[in-house]
């Protein structure tokens, strides 16, 4: 147990190794950290590039 | 330089000024975990302009600067879906039924693709004015949607 009713189990035990479960109540995100890491780097690529927002919509538009 | 500007990431230190009179929601969209790499970012405001057409400008005004140009998922593929789990729906305060506005993030590549993050939405419940990102655990749509033009492709 961790903290408040978050629980890790071991959901299989063999050679090849253990694969883990982690069981939270609904309002604890539980994410893999190469998924939550790969949308950080995402979100980060997308706050980072200088645009023209003008230039941007017309050619939204054009493609409509 | 000051502290601050040296402060944060490059995201935070290259956020484009809007440069087209908004038509600003002036009301604070709170997330109170931020987004994965702005998570001190906890309160945003959505602007939309005719100019801008489809897209809208999320801009932080609680935390590090941060803004991003933001589009309905919808209007991309119209059978966009995208499942939210328990989790989700408690973080936004959502009841079954709540309409809820959905927002795809956009990137400009460096070859100037436009695309558009289909796997990890924004989502808004106007109703409680929370917002958060879905980290999805399992989505068939891609993180690098291509919305406009370019050689990159999808991811």
């Amino acid at each position: 147990m961790i903290g408040d009713g978050i629980r890790i189990e071991v959901l299989r035990a063999g050679r090849d190794g253990v694969r883990l479960g982690v069981v939270a109540p609904p309002e604890v995100a539980v994410h893999r950290k190469e998924i939550y890491d790969q949308i950080r780097e995402a979100n980060e690529r997308a706050a980072s590039r200088p645009f023209d927002l003008g230039e941007i919509a017309r050619r939204l538009r054009h493609r409509a | 330089m000051t502290r601050a500007r040296t402060r944060g990431s490059l995201a935070e230190r290259q956020a484009p000024a809007l440069e087209i009179p908004p038509r600003i929601s002036r009301d604070m969209i709170r997330f109170p975990h931020g987004l994965p790499g702005f998570e001190r970012c906890r309160g945003f405001v959505l602007m939309a302009s005719e100019a801008l057409g489809p897209l809208q400008c999320l801009k932080a005004v609680e935390g590090p600067e941060a803004s991003f140009l933001v589009v309905d998922p919808r209007r991309l593929l119209a059978d966009y879906r995208c499942q939210l789990t328990d989790a989700d729906r408690i973080r936004l305060g959502a009841a079954d039924g709540d309409p809820l506005l959905w927002l795809a993030l956009i990137t400009i590549e460096l070859d100037g693709t436009i695309t558009a993050n289909l796997r990890a939405p924004i989502v808004i419940n106007p109703s409680t004015m929370l917002g958060h990102q879905v980290v999805p655990h399992a989505c068939v749509y891609p993180l690098r949607h291509v919305v406009v033009g370019g050689t990159a492709a999808g991811e």
